[in-house]
């Protein structure tokens, strides 16, 4: 009988069913502190020496290469690997856990989360296109300076530009998923309860 | 995924141990990492003390498997130990701890990749049609605690958040206080969760029988 329904039944039946209450001891969160900040730093370690290798091969190649366009092309290969190290060392390195947890209200820290979401693809395309022409450009170069150079210097580049439509099917087909979600109005909502808060 | 690699870290962290530049590294890496002081830890007990068996209710509301879900109370009672070093009891104890786990609750459901269009509104579960896609009543208390389950996991975070919130017995204002939502909304929202209940767990549910 809907009428003698008490509305705290569904309270009770949630509040009710069995729970198995944790409590971590200060050492066990102390060790897992320790842990979690050594991985961490061996991720961004990895990182780093992966950004000061490639810095090094392209610095090597910058020093062989005759032509002006090529050394250009291969001196700034060798800012990116550096720029990446460093980025690593910036981002990667303090690892601090989300720290606006505690001092974020839930709707604030789950609009952040969708834009940091949002904003990745973004990321990856501006960041990513460029290195990618770069290298194109350095591979053009390097074919129309070579002394058996073929008859179509772009001919050199033939794979990279597969890589790069390769690529740009793939950051499509990703971005078609992430439009399914349709995250921008989820944000706009979020962003409108924000405002109404205000 | 969580528990292998913490899994993996652990092998690391041991290995790192065993080896001759260990004690220097982990003091060096140590200095970086919050220190914890009794203040901490005790706000912490305190914490877990009163709210653990909350907090485990929360995770069930948002990680169905069990394995994975321990990984997720236990990553709540880490980030809730390290935020206590800003706690600044500019708010209670019991906003503070909820407003933790569900972030952190909320993360976790992130990284899954579980925000999909199959998630949706309070509004829209109210505005489906009668019960008839629940089948039969709830005979039992497990019964209807599934169906529960089942409903609060449909829903997207912010009105997950809130369903929780008032199962564990908060009022509007305190709901607001974490969710950073106004008062009215919670209350429209509160108002809505409650005939939703009632749908599913009376006219429909535990008490028709």
């Amino acid at each position: 009988m809907p009428s003698d329904f008490p509305m705290k039944d569904p309270q009770e039946i949630w509040q009710n069913q069995p729970t198995e209450p944790l409590k971590m001891s200060a050492s066990d969160l102390r060790r897992k502190a320790l842990v979690r900040q050594s991985r961490a730093r061996l991720e961004a370690l990895s990182t780093i020496i992966i950004g000061i290798i490639l810095c090094v091969v392209f610095a090597w190649s910058f020093a062989r290469a005759h032509e002006m366009l090529a050394r250009m092309g291969w001196g700034l290969l060798s800012l990116c690997g550096i720029y990446a190290a460093y980025h690593a060392y910036k981002w990667i390195w303090p690892q601090s856990l989300p720290e606006e947890a505690p001092i974020s209200t839930c709707l604030e820290f789950y609009r952040r989360e969708l834009e940091r979401r949002r904003d990745y693809l973004h990321r990856w395309w501006r960041s990513g296109l460029p290195l990618f022409l770069l290298l194109g450009m350095v591979m053009a170069a390097v074919g129309t300076g070579a002394r058996n150079a073929p008859p179509h210097p772009l001919l050199n580049a033939l794979p990279f530009f597969l890589i790069l439509a390769i690529w740009a099917v793939a950051f499509l087909l990703m971005r078609k998923k992430l439009g399914r979600e349709n995250l921008q109005q989820e944000i706009e909502e979020l962003r409108a309860f924000e405002r109404e808060r205000r | 995924m969580l528990f292998e690699s913490y899994f993996t870290a652990e092998i690391g962290f041991n290995l790192l141990e065993s080896s001759m530049a260990s004690n220097y590294l982990k003091r060096a890496w140590a200095k970086t990492i919050p220190a914890g002081d009794v203040n901490q830890d005790s706000l912490y007990e305190q914490a877990a003390d009163t709210y653990g068996s909350s907090l485990d209710r929360l995770a069930r509301a948002y990680e169905l498997d069990a394995e994975v879900r321990r990984d997720l109370v236990q990553e709540i009672h880490f980030q809730l130990w390290r935020s206590f070093a800003h706690f600044d009891h500019r708010c209670s104890l019991r906003t503070w701890v909820y407003r933790v786990a569900h972030n952190v609750a909320t993360g976790h459901m992130i990284r899954q990749r579980r925000i999909r269009d199959r998630l949706v509104s309070i509004e829209s579960i109210e505005a489906m049609p009668g019960n008839s896609d629940h089948g039969e009543l709830a005979a039992t208390q497990a019964e209807a605690l599934d169906r529960l389950s089942m409903l609060i996991r449909r829903l997207k975070p912010l009105d997950r958040q809130i369903i929780v919130s008032y199962l564990e017995g908060m009022d509007a204002s305190s709901i607001g206080e974490f969710t950073g939502l106004s008062p009215a909304n919670i209350g429209m929202k509160v108002h809505r969760i409650k005939n939703i209940l009632r749908r599913w767990f009376v006219e429909g549910g535990l008490h028709a029988k």
